[in-house]
């Protein structure tokens, strides 16, 4: 059996953190990061498949807490949709 | 030398003709100041999602080429003062994605 080491742990957030008390045991709280990783979709501007899912019906940017997006990754999807609107896509 | 993503967006009320014109001219003027062209896109006529000077749809192009810092300059020098071009924008990457066509051209 594989043990994996505590420094990954720490790293990718086992995601059982306690919460509470009389909190189950085995369910888990934080997704991993939809955008980063191996296979992940490229976060660019004429990208707007990718875009649009990270959008409010309203067309804003929709926070990091809602869609668990890490904050590199953010940070690169505000650019690339202040981009796209620029060029009028979105 | 860096490499550039840049595109463009002309009036949707122009000839196929005169389209032609405008990327030629923007080619040329690339090529003029010690740019080079990799690939072209035409996205065709697009709807815009805002309005910009009272255009409701327009004409996109897109080039990725490597040039100078010069090359950029003098491109949005002319794309400044041309009426055809509504809007542009140039973008350096680190590495130009020659394969993937996100737009393929579409008629409305």
């Amino acid at each position: 059996m594989k043990r994996t080491k505590r420094k990954d742990l720490k790293k990718k957030g086992s995601g059982f953190a306690k919460l509470s008390l009389f909190q189950k045991p085995g369910i888990k709280f934080f997704k991993a990061c939809p955008l980063s990783g191996k296979e992940a979709p490229v976060v660019d501007y004429k990208n707007l498949k990718i875009l649009k899912k990270y959008l409010s019906e309203s067309g804003r940017i929709l926070p990091s807490r809602i869609t668990s997006v890490c904050l590199k990754k953010q940070k690169e999807l505000a650019r690339a949709v202040k981009r796209a609107r620029l060029l009028a896509l979105l | 030398m860096n490499s550039y993503e840049h595109t463009f967006i002309t009036r949707y009320d122009l000839q196929e003709s005169q389209t032609k014109k405008v990327l030629e001219k923007y080619e040329e003027i690339i090529k003029k100041n010690s740019g080079k062209i990799l690939k072209i896109e035409e996205w065709g006529l697009r709807p815009l999602s805002h309005e910009i000077q009272k255009n409701k749809k327009g004409f996109y192009f897109h080039f990725k080429f490597e040039g100078a810092g010069k090359t950029v300059e003098e491109l949005e020098k002319a794309e400044n003062i041309d009426q055809m071009v509504i809007r542009f924008l140039t973008i350096k990457v680190k590495k130009l994605d020659l394969e993937t066509n996100y737009f393929e051209k579409k008629e409305y």
